[in-house]
């Protein structure tokens, strides 16, 4: 494979083979105030990360940056080019600096700064998020004369140090979750350590480290060794850097007290060791080793079109709240492009023996990185952390074969790696020893990349991840289009499989211009509106995507848009009302806050924190007051009505255990109980609305990632039904007192090998819903709506539990959720993220009781009309990302009876009191 | 209010000896007669007005602590012998696993030698593929032997107890030189359980508080009358209180309601663990940084980082984690002073 793409890139492949550099004046401690001028050039890296170069027009960028070493009182001169695509800065916080302007891409800018103060201070290109990626480097600013820093020895006596006892220099950027070094030898020769590297040294020698921090925060812990905190003879072994820029620059002397070891150096936050962030500082006795370290995963090396296919190679993948860009390789458009288009930019390409490396640098949320699947017998997989974070991770990858990750929080975010064995033509997508098989998170091993149910996994991921893919209904036609690279897999789903088990492309399934039509609207109208998170819509007032799309059911049009630019509005997942109908509450899910929206003008009355990653708010219908459900932390924020601030949270879990994560949660009719589905520890949980774990109940039979995560509950609250995400069941539980009653397998009538039908559970109906998310019950208790993002609507009925019906349902099937039809019974609206039109379901047509006639009455499209009011203006995937649905006015039981009478006068009597007809 | 101690200390320069470090009261010498022939060796060495090295024979388990009722555990441990030169002081620790596990007290010039069992249920699952748990130190002194990690890191051994993913053993001994220039308090946690990252955000986490061995003394040296070490987890301080003159260690667990005789001195030992980063306050207290003459009423604290002050107990008031999300989850305890 790697034979016939690697011809690639020109600019790469001229890079000079090794790279070492000397910059920085060691200046003698007699000199006069120096200046030191840099000619900087920001630069696009072969794995699409920045970095900065010092140097000429040819010379290699490097991550960290520079170090730029200089005494207290010089004067730094930067001259900095701008060779990217983007805006980029040279932006030193707590120095003195003359110009706060970006260069332009092709531009030039000229930086002065003052070293007035001693210390170690973070240079970075100062460009909303892409810095990240690379454009951050060191200053070291030492005093002129004397001792520039101090150890601890080994009989613990206090040390000072000049410059000219160091025996080596570590720069060590902690971002995302993963190390970047640089080495720095005695005589100020720089050398590239690149990512994840284990450092060396030589015991007795003394060495400094210079420990940065851009992005979230850290705390540096080195094991048996330890220095002083800053300006004291305070001993310490563990340093915060703190969120945003942060330094620490300390000196020791290796091994000492403690001998030679392969050492651990690495972030002490929990998440971050699970997501990869150590390394080891290897102490070689003194004639047993030469000290030396070994470099990590470089930009430059083993990757698809590297330029150093002999050095490990690091791809990375950049965390975005972006739609379909969740897990965005920063070459992505350049991968795209390519002729033999990998179409989606969440997915890389590399080779045995390189990393993948993820950065949260485009994000408000809290997120995990998490295995969804990965080639059978591979290792380091599972990768996955204890709690969703901020911050990003890498891993080595040595097994061939396809890895998807996604967040667990958020599980439609996709990322894929494949590891493509250089040595067989066609990219590997499962492990070629193991007959190119994957196992799945959810416990499946062994399954074959032949399987239909493999097949649907990986059309989910380019669906997913390629807005091109999505039905646009505005359009009239649909085409999707897979990638157009052979592969190899077990067996032969889509085509032939040739000799040496080279299957077709993936492209043998496009669909060419299929026709798409809305189809026609409702023929009875609802009653009020019906609210819908077109979470992916993107608006040009703002940079953050979402917007909501109020929709009119007395004549199914588009009313009114409400994208709240001044706000930044970012991904709105779900929304609730209160008691008389006038004020929206909003959650913004890749983000901390909750938004209150005037419902009748669509304008902001409060952006409230809330905290990580808020998913879905309900009320309590006993007292109106809010319940949040935070699904990046452990809790549920109460804002108590009429009040504009979260009063408490509360937890989801005992003290000290696993964080719940809690998504989307109903409360019970009387206001008792709040309900969550806990996709972090893969249960159910009832609390009382005060507060109290009343029972947790497990929804996975044992087996591993059922993922519930969503809860619908019965008018009477006695019975809860949750939808496991990653099982495709339903559990039903008792609302009582949390007992399991019944785990209702949604996929049993589908063979996942050959993909065939059949009424295998025999309950009369073949129907599949394949990654069920919202299940709301219908208020009057009669049937379970179920969206399933695989494109299913699947309907439950109460009183038998059984499945009696499946509807067709456009990809990314989501969101779920009721409202009253006009003169009587219930509507489910239906969203979807990859389509942009609204499902109507009736589920009782004829209203006798009887739901297995339930059927969809209609569609409603999701685009904006010149009619449609509005705050800001659509400016691409319109009516995309349909999730949290509300319809106006809120009748479930238990809300239904608070309406005001000016809601109350549109229903019927029995829609008015739901339990006691 | 603001609380200042001893005019003294801030006069203190700048030295080997941090503010945090400098004010423990001699060791009793009677605790000290058992050993009285390395006394006498120490005092021919060093003289008497230092401390002299004692050797600590320490034995700890984990267990498995079943404690919400839902079939979650959390894993401690526990104190099962502490004998100094001989002398056996296990009664200052619960009998029972606890969550922190023991805070053991140590010298500079100290020897310790820690055997690590492991009574954690064998049917117990385990997410990953490590069954073997470890004590990892900070701040003190050791080989590469007792690290506390896995093979996968340190190229040596899995060195912990029960079953590891290379090696296996049913106990293991650590041992620490707790040199000088050790001062502090430090944790130790687990590094091994279930895989290289081990398990100290369940509970398997401890501390040492190692007293300095420096002299000469202020003639007035400190005496306090209470001890606390608080570990700030992801929703809750892990708490307990030493009684300076019993050495007993009670009030285990979350939040506790800390006591402290008024116009005495006390301690705090803040250490951090999990994944968040806090900010704590203690309310109306102000107290030094350590290493500096700069009065704080707050700090910014990360996981495994300690931060350690002394204050003069005026009024009750609550330690309260400034987090956003932790002090809505009620991250508080109460500091009664009566």
């Amino acid at each position: 494979m790697k034979e016939q793409i690697i011809k690639f890139n020109k600019h790469i492949a001229a890079m000079a083979v090794v790279m070492l550099f000397a910059v920085g004046f060691l200046s003698s401690s007699m000199a006069m105030a120096a200046v030191h001028s840099f000619n900087f050039t920001a630069k696009t890296l072969p794995n699409g990360q920045l970095g900065y170069a010092t140097g000429g027009s040819d010379a290699e960028a490097v991550i960290p940056g520079p170090a730029l070493f200089v005494k207290q009182g010089d004067t730094i001169q930067v001259t900095l080019t701008n060779s990217t695509a983007v805006d980029v800065g040279f932006n030193v916080p707590g120095l003195v600096n003359s110009n706060s302007a970006k260069a332009t891409p092709g531009q030039t800018q000229n930086y002065t700064l003052h070293a007035n103060k001693t210390g170690t201070y973070v240079y970075h290109g100062d460009n909303n998020g892409k810095e990240l990626l690379g454009l951050f480097g060191a200053i070291i600013v030492d005093k002129k004369n004397g001792p520039i820093d101090s150890f601890v020895n080994g009989d613990g006596s206090i040390v000072p140090v000049t410059q000219a006892d160091i025996d080596k220099q570590f720069v060590l950027f902690m971002v995302g979750s993963t190390f970047w070094g640089t080495e720095i030898s005695a005589d100020g020769v720089q050398k590239p350590l690149w990512a994840a590297p284990n450092l060396g040294a030589v015991e007795n020698d003394l060495v400094r480290f210079h420990v940065l921090a851009i992005g979230p925060g850290h705390t540096f812990h080195l094991h048996a060794h330890r220095w002083l905190k800053t300006d004291t003879a305070t001993v310490i072994d563990t340093k915060l850097l703190n969120d945003g820029t942060d330094t620490h620059s300390f000196t020791i002397k290796a091994g000492s007290g403690v001998g030679p070891g392969d050492w651990q150096f690495h972030c002490h936050l929990i998440a971050h060791m699970e997501a990869g962030m150590h390394g080891s500082f290897r102490v070689d006795a003194a004639g047993s080793g030469d000290g030396a370290s070994v470099v990590g995963a470089s930009p430059y090396g083993n990757i698809l079109l590297g330029a150093r296919p002999s050095e490990p190679g690091v791809v990375t993948l950049e965390v975005s709240d972006e739609p379909a860009s969740w897990f965005r390789s920063p070459r992505g458009d350049a991968i795209v492009g390519l002729p033999f288009d990998i179409k989606s930019k969440s997915l890389e390409v590399m080779y045995p023996g390189s990393s993948v490396n993820f950065v949260m640098s485009d994000t408000n949320g809290v997120h995990t990185i998490s295995s969804l699947l990965w080639p059978t017998g591979a290792h380091h997989m599972p990768f996955d952390q204890s709690a969703a974070y901020r911050g990003g991770g890498i891993v080595k990858l040595t097994t061939p074969g396809l890895y998807v990750f996604t967040c667990k929080v958020h599980p439609y975010m996709f990322g894929a790696v494949i590891v493509d064995d250089p040595e067989t033509e066609g990219l590997d997508l499962g492990n070629p020893a193991m007959d190119y098989k994957i196992d799945l998170v959810t416990g499946i091993t062994g399954l074959p990349t032949s399987s239909d149910l493999a097949v649907r996994l990986l059309r989910t991921f380019f669906v997913a991840t390629s807005p091109s893919n999505w039905q646009d209904y505005s359009t009239g036609i649909w085409n999707l289009k897979f990638p157009t690279l052979p592969v190899r897999i077990s067996g032969a789903p889509f085509g032939n499989i040739q000799d040496g088990g080279l299957a077709l492309a993936l492209s043998a399934l496009n669909v060419v211009d299929a026709p798409l039509a809305v189809g026609a609207a409702p023929e009875k109208p609802g009653v009020g509106e019906v609210w819908v998170n077109t979470q992916f819509e993107k608006t040009a007032g703002k940079y953050k995507p979402g917007t909501t799309t109020v929709v009119d059911t007395t004549n199914w049009t588009v009313k009114r848009k409400v994208a709240l630019p001044e706000i930044n509005n970012n991904n709105p997942h779900n929304m609730w009302t209160n008691r008389d109908q006038s004020v929206i509450y909003q959650t913004q899910w890749f983000d901390t806050k909750l938004s209150m929206i005037n419902r009748e003008t669509g304008a902001l009355i409060k952006n409230i924190t809330v905290g990580n990653t808020p998913s879905h708010v309900v009320t309590l219908p006993s007292n109106d007051d809010l319940t949040i459900a935070i699904n990046g932390e452990n809790g549920v924020a109460i804002i108590p009505a009429g009040t504009t601030s979260v009063s408490k949270m509360l937890p989801t879990q005992a003290h000290g255990h696993t964080s719940a994560n809690p998504h989307g949660h109903w409360v019970s009719a009387d206001g008792t109980k709040i309900v969550t589905p806990n996709i972090n520890t893969n249960d159910i949980g009832i609390y009382g609305a005060t507060g109290g774990i009343h029972a947790r109940t497990p929804t996975g039979n044992n087996a591993p990632g059922a993922h519930p995560i969503a809860i619908g509950m019965m008018p009477d609250s006695s019975k809860i039904y949750a939808a496991n995400l990653l099982h495709h069941s339903l559990s039903v539980v008792d609302g009582a007192n949390g007992a399991l009653l019944k785990t209702i397998n949604l996929i049993a009538d589908y063979n996942p090998i050959d993909g065939s039908f059949a009424d295998n559970d025999g309950n009369g109906a073949i129907a599949v819903g394949v990654l069920p998310i919202q299940s709301p019950v219908s208020p009057d208790g009669k049937a379970v709506v179920i969206a399933a993002t695989g494109g299913q609507i699947v309907i439950v009925d109460t009183k038998t539990d059984k499945i009696v019906k499946m509807l067709p349902c456009d990809p990314g099937c989501h969101g779920a959720n009721f409202g009253a039809k006009e003169g009587g019974g219930y509507y489910a609206y239906v969203t979807t993220k990859f389509g942009n039109r609204l499902t109507v379901v009736d589920i009782d047509p004829d209203n006798n009781g009887d739901i297995s006639d339930a059927h969809i009455a209609g569609y409603v499209s999701l685009v904006d009309t010149p009619s449609t009011a509005k705050d800001d203006t659509v400016s691409s995937l319109p009516g995309f990302g349909g999730q949290g649905v509300l319809a106006v006015p809120n009748v479930y039981n238990g809300w239904v009876q608070n309406l005001p009478d000016v809601w109350k006068s549109g229903l019927t009597a029995a829609q008015r009191n739901p339990v006691g007809h | 209010m603001s609380f200042q101690i001893n005019q003294s200390s801030c006069d203190m320069p700048l030295s080997q000896s941090a503010i945090e470090t400098t004010k423990i009261p001699y060791r009793s010498f009677c605790a000290r007669a058992a050993a009285g022939f390395v006394l006498a060796m120490s005092i021919s060495f060093i003289g008497a007005d230092k401390s002299y090295a004692a050797e600590h024979v320490i034995e700890m388990t984990a267990k498995d602590i079943s404690d919400d009722g839902f079939g979650n555990k959390l894993l401690a441990y526990q104190m099962l012998s502490h004998k100094i030169d001989g002398l056996d002081v296990t009664d200052r620790y619960s009998n029972a696993p606890t969550i922190p596990g023991p805070i053991i007290e140590l010298t500079e010039g100290d020897k310790v030698k820690l055997t690590l069992l492991n009574a954690i249920d064998p049917a117990y699952p385990v997410a990953g593929a490590s069954k073997q748990v470890s004590v990892h130190v900070h701040g003190v002194h050791y080989k590469i032997l007792s690290d506390g990690t896995l093979r996968v890191i340190n190229r040596k051994l899995d060195e912990g107890a029960g079953e590891g993913p290379e090696d296996t053993f049913a106990s293991y001994e650590y041992e620490w030189d707790v040199a000088p220039g050790t001062a502090g308090t430090w944790p130790y946690h687990d590094h091994n359980y279930e895989n290289h990252n081990g398990s100290e955000h369940k509970g398997l986490f401890g501390a040492i508080i190692v007293n300095p061995a420096a002299t000469p003394r202020p003639q007035n040296s400190y005496k306090f009358s209470k001890e606390y070490v608080l570990y700030l987890g992801d929703d809750a301080f892990w708490g307990v209180e030493i009684d300076s003159t019993t050495k007993k260690q009670t009030k285990h667990g979350v939040n506790p309601t800390l006591n402290a005789p008024k116009n005495t001195d006390v301690r705090f030992h803040l250490i951090a663990l999990g994944t968040d980063l806090h900010n704590f306050t203690l309310n109306n207290y102000k107290w030094f940084d350590p290493g500096t003459h700069n009065l704080i009423n707050q700090v910014a604290i990360g996981p495994l980082e300690k931060h350690v002050f002394v204050i003069r107990s005026k009024n009750s008031t609550q330690y309260v984690d400034n987090n956003f999300s932790n002090k809505l989850l009620g991250m508080k305890g109460r500091f009664i002073v009566d």
